[in-house]
Parts: C-alpha cells; sequence; structure tokens
C-alpha cells in the first residue's frame, strides 16, 4: 500500500432506511420484522489523500458527504469497499485509531452544557491519556491559536454559537489528532468568526501537518482553504482536483461587464453573446470562453466603451448549477487540458 | 480497558450533576413519595395488631432502608443512555479511545452521589421523627451489602439492556415505564412481598423485581429464613447474569445495526 493517510477503493454505502409508522405497537411489530426501504447513499467511491492535504468536500445537501466521513471515522460500517485512514480500517474502531483522528460536526456538540469547557478539556486529556505537559502544551497552543483564553472557564450554555465552536474546536484537537474530518465546522457563524476559524484550520494545518477534510455549502471555507475538492453528487464522486480547473471546466463561459459612455443604450449583441443584464449604459454579457478575446475586441471596435471587465462566474454560480443538473453538467463540459480525472489520482 | 478516562468521566459528570442538585433533589424526593405514602398505609394498618408479623416501628424500618435501597439501585441509565441513542449523542461516545460503558456507569455513579446527599438527611430525619424499630445482626448488614450490590448491578445492567432497545424503536421508552410499573408492584414498594396475594407473591420471587429492592431491605430486616436467603441468592445471581448477558446481546447488535443505518 502506499504511504497515503487514506485511502478509500470502491467504497459503497446502501442504508436501509426502516419504514415504519409511530407507536408503541408499531415499536414492538417493528421488533419482530422489519421494513426497510433501500437509499444507495455512497456509490463507488475511490480516491487517496496523502498527509498533511486540505481537502474540500461538497455536494448538496444528501450527497453523502456526511456518510462518506463517518465511515472515514468509523461510525459507520460500509457495505462493500475498502478504506484505510492513518494505517486502519476505520469500522475497527481500534484505541490507536480513535487517537490519531477527530470529528467535529458543527451542528452537534460534544462540550457539556452546563460546566465550562475547561472541565470536558481536562476530561479529554484523561481519555487520551495525555501527560500534564503535553495537555497544558497542547490546550495553550490552541487557545492561542483561537485567542480565547477568557472563554475557558465560562459555563458552556452562557456562550455565544461562534465562541461555542471554538471551544469545539479545541475539544476535537486537544489531542493532536492527525486525521480531521470537520463537518460544516462554520454553519451558522458570522462572516468574520468564518474568517477566523479559516485562518486557524489552516495554521493548525501547516503547524502539525495533519490531514484534513472538509464539509461546508459555504464556497469561501472552501476556496479559502482547500487546494484541492471532491464533488460529491448522488453519493458518486463527480470531480476530484483543483478547485480553478472544476469552474474551468464546468463553467466554459465568461462574464463581461462593459460601462458606455454617456447616454449610449442602444446595444444589439452580436451572436453568441448572452445579456444577463441591461441598464441605460452597463451591460453584462456571458460569452463563451473561447470567442472571449474575439467579441471583447468587438465591443471594443464599435461602442464607446468607457469601462470593460472580464470576471469568472462566481464559484457559487457553478457549484449551484451542477447541484441543479448533476452529473450531465460535468460529462459535457469539456475536461481543460491538465485537470485531473474523476477517480484515484 | 481505559479506567483512567473513566474515572476523570465520573468527576466531571459529578462535578457537572452539582449543577442541577436541586433538579436531582426534587426528583429524589419524587422517587420517596411512593415508599413514604406506603410507609404511612401500613403503619396506620398495622396498629391493632401486627400485619404478617410486622408492628408500626418495624414497617418504618422496613420502609426507609428500602427508600435508600430503592435510591441506590434506581436505574438512571434507562433514561441517560436511552436518551444519549435516540438524540444522537452516541457518535461522539464512539469516536473517543474508551468503551461507552463508562459514560453510562459515571452517569449512575455520579447521580447516585448527588442523590444522596438529599436522601440520607432527609432518611435520618425521618428516622428521627417515626421511630423505627431494626433488629438486625452483623452477619445481615453484611448480606444486605453483598444483596444491595448485586440488586444495584442488576438494575444497572437489566436498565442498559432495556436503555439499547433505544436502537431499534424510538418509542421503546414506553418499556420503560412498564418496567417501573412492575418494581412498584413486584419489588416490595407497594407492600412487603409477603403481604402479596400467593399468586403474585410466586411470581414476584421468580421475576427479578424483586431482587432489586426487596430482597435487600428483607435481608436487612430479618424477614427471611436463612434457606430463603440463600436462595434468593441464587436467583439473584442468575438475573444479574441474564441482564449481563442480555446487555451485550442487545449492545453489540445494536451497534451492528447503528453503524449499518447510521445515527
Amino acid at each position: 500500500m502506499t504511504n497515503s493517510q487514506i485511502q478509500v477503493n470502491h467504497l459503497v454505502k446502501t442504508y436501509q432506511v426502516p419504514v415504519r409508522e409511530g407507536g408503541l405497537r408499531a415499536a414492538l411489530r417493528s421488533f419482530a420484522r422489519r421494513q426497510y426501504d433501500t437509499v444507495e447513499a455512497v456509490r463507488d467511491v475511490s480516491f487517496s489523500i496523502e498527509p498533511g492535504e486540505i481537502v474540500g468536500f461538497i455536494g448538496p445537501n444528501g450527497a453523502g458527504k456526511t456518510t462518506t466521513l463517518k465511515m472515514l471515522a468509523g461510525l459507520l460500517h460500509p457495505t462493500s469497499g475498502e478504506v484505510r485512514v492513518a494505517d486502519h480500517v476505520p469500522w475497527e474502531r481500534r484505541p490507536e485509531f480513535l487517537r490519531t483522528i477527530s470529528m467535529v460536526l458543527g451542528n452537534k456538540s460534544q462540550l457539556i452544557w452546563d460546566i465550562p469547557a475547561l472541565d470536558t478539556y481536562r476530561v479529554l486529556g484523561e481519555i487520551y491519556h495525555l501527560t500534564s505537559t503535553a495537555y497544558q502544551q497542547q490546550l495553550d497552543e490552541l487557545v492561542e491559536l483561537l485567542d480565547m483564553r477568557e472563554l475557558l472557564t465560562k459555563p458552556v450554555r452562557n456562550l455565544s454559537l461562534g465562541e461555542r465552536m471554538k471551544c469545539e474546536l479545541v475539544a476535537g484537537l486537544l489531542h493532536r489528532p492527525q486525521v480531521i474530518f470537520l463537518d460544516e465546522p462554520t454553519l451558522g457563524l458570522d462572516i468574520s468568526m468564518q474568517g477566523r476559524l479559516r485562518r486557524f484550520v489552516l495554521d493548525y494545518n501547516q503547524r502539525h501537518g495533519a490531514t484534513v477534510i472538509l464539509t461546508s455549502h459555504y464556497m469561501a471555507d472552501v476556496v479559502a482553504l482547500c487546494p484541492r475538492v471532491m464533488l460529491i453528487h448522488h453519493g458518486r464522486l463527480l470531480y476530484d482536483g483543483g478547485l480553478a480547473d472544476l469552474a474551468a471546466r464546468l463553467a466554459p463561459f465568461k462574464l463581461i461587464r462593459v460601462g458606455l459612455s454617456n447616454g449610449h443604450t442602444d446595444f444589439s449583441p452580436p451572436s453568441g453573446v448572452e445579456i444577463l443584464q441591461h441598464e441605460d449604459d452597463h451591460l453584462e454579457l456571458r460569452v463563451a470562453r473561447a470567442a472571449a478575446p474575439a467579441i471583447m475586441a468587438q465591443l471594443l471596435n464599435t461602442l464607446p466603451v468607457i469601462d470593460l471587465v472580464v470576471e469568472d462566474p462566481p464559484i457559487e454560480a457553478v457549484i449551484d448549477q451542477i447541484y441543479q443538473e448533476g452529473a450531465a453538467v460535468l460529462k459535457t463540459a469539456e475536461p481543460p487540458t491538465g485537470a485531473s480525472e474523476e477517480g484515484a489520482l | 480497558m481505559n479506567h483512567r478516562g473513566g474515572w476523570a468521566l465520573i468527576k466531571r459528570s459529578w462535578a457537572s450533576w452539582l449543577q442541577y442538585r436541586s433538579f436531582f433533589f426534587v426528583l429524589a424526593f419524587g422517587w420517596m413519595i411512593p415508599p413514604l405514602i406506603y410507609l404511612f398505609v401500613w403503619t396506620t394498618a398495622s396498629e391493632p395488631a401486627p400485619i404478617a408479623g410486622l408492628t408500626p416501628p418495624q414497617f418504618v424500618a422496613y420502609y426507609l432502608v428500602l427508600i435508600l435501597v430503592n435510591q441506590l439501585t434506581f436505574a438512571q441509565t434507562n433514561w441517560t443512555v436511552g436518551d444519549v441513542i435516540r438524540m444522537g449523542s452516541l457518535n461522539s461516545w464512539l469516536l473517543k479511545p474508551m468503551s461507552p460503558l463508562y459514560n453510562a456507569i459515571a452517569s449512575e455513579v455520579a447521580g447516585k452521589i448527588v442523590m444522596m446527599a438529599f436522601v440520607v438527611p432527609v432518611s435520618i430525619i425521618l428516622a428521627i421523627v417515626l421511630r423505627p424499630e431494626l433488629t438486625t445482626t452483623p452477619t445481615q448488614v453484611v448480606l444486605c451489602c453483598v444483596a444491595l450490590s448485586s440488586a444495584w448491578l442488576l438494575r444497572f445492567f437489566w436498565g442498559l439492556w432495556l436503555a439499547c432497545l433505544a436502537f431499534w424503536a424510538t418509542r421503546a421508552d414506553a418499556l420503560l415505564a412498564l418496567q417501573d410499573a412492575l418494581i412498584f408492584l413486584l419489588a416490595g414498594v407497594v407492600a412487603p412481598v409477603a403481604l402479596l396475594p400467593s399468586a403474585m407473591q410466586t411470581i414476584a420471587r421468580v421475576l427479578p423485581f424483586y431482587y432489586m429492592v426487596g430482597f435487600p431491605v428483607e435481608v436487612l430486616t430479618g424477614q427471611l429464613a436463612s434457606s430463603e436467603v440463600a436462595t434468593g441468592f441464587v436467583i439473584q445471581a442468575a438475573w444479574l447474569i441474564v441482564a449481563v448477558v442480555l446487555y451485550r446481546l442487545v449492545w453489540r447488535s445494536g451497534l451492528k445495526r447503528y453503524s449499518a443505518i447510521g445515527g
């Protein structure tokens, strides 16, 4: 086997979702005879991740992201396929494995509501068998990075959502895990807190060379942190590679914003130009990537242009397009040269 | 096994539960009410003549000991572990390099300590006011301690396997209410088991519930012949084994199911 930190081969997870009505009678009946629907949550996913990589795991709700993360963390048993994380089979849940990983869920808390986070950290230090020096040193480092010393002694219930997330991260990273699964860590946080947590994840990754898989619905998280993204949709890995390549591949067009000199409002589009917006003397156009230079030249020659901006479409729009249209978009899109193909690298 | 982490967890749970001590005091008070009611019922009823050989002060002794035994053995795990499974916080237990059993033990021990801070003083006050009559021998005290420890283990593991039914059915806690009702009827709370109609008495002495509460009480108060004490220990041990085996089976297959369908 390679020295990959995470190696996933042909991972499949089929859920048996129980179908039954509520109530005691139904509960008792379901003991004897259970009825299920089958849901294919993850279908034949393969990839590998090297030590120290930060990978963004993106996809719409219900795409299979969390299911995959739970299999990597050992909480779920796959239907078929192989997984090795830090040289362990996760679902055997060996203590050595559990000491190397951490999973931080943005929507679940492992802190106790009514006591200060510090009390929880002490217990974690004991559970992970940290020496008192290591415990103090690792706690100090995290507290420093997150600038949160004053939060340690307040009961958790008195903290704001952002403050609580800081405490969660410390709880998750206190034992200095080598593999970190962050599921929606910035969920519900304000812009500056999101930025702060991003910088923290990056800092931590650089200091300790930890491997990070991050899921998020905020593309800003992914843009800021993840040189590599994996896009999962309907349980299939649709794309694995750089974020910029994904955009180029999915959105083979450019946006052109044009400002025209005073009062010039007439505009008839040349062929191959789609008008997104036309307000007085401002135009927003969408053109095929390849045709962009020619069309720009044409615009400059035929119109009194005072301002011209060329942009890539925003990443959110690109992602939205896949979420809406699914795999079809990727299949029709031309892969740019040099971009990695989907599947294992 | 990770005893170091487990011990830290017990201390933390205790500290956190001290935060809600008034809640626990109210809870403990609630649990004391039914035995207290029957204490007054039976002491009044036995005033004209002893019932089944028990005088009013002996009924007081029986029920005061029962209150302590009931509080010490009460299976909180029924609710705490069941909730953890139902609410999905089991994931964070499973991600730790420590057996989740420690979490159950921690909340059990921590809760008991917090409640004893209320129950012991209240029982002493009741004893001073109500003047129980308790004649017991050192042997009976020792035997009672043994019976009490196994009663606690039995009720703990019995509660645990019931709690683990939450893996299958979210409304499984209805079964827990049934279990409480059976304890009320058959474990010696509504009346000492010797006072039950003979058919019910037979059932009570076969089922596990009597061995969770009534048995250690009667061992201490000397209401049992030595042969009955010996049989009692055998039945109690047998049920304890059944409870542990059931817990392991239900926990394992529950966990398997959990990791198959996700929490």
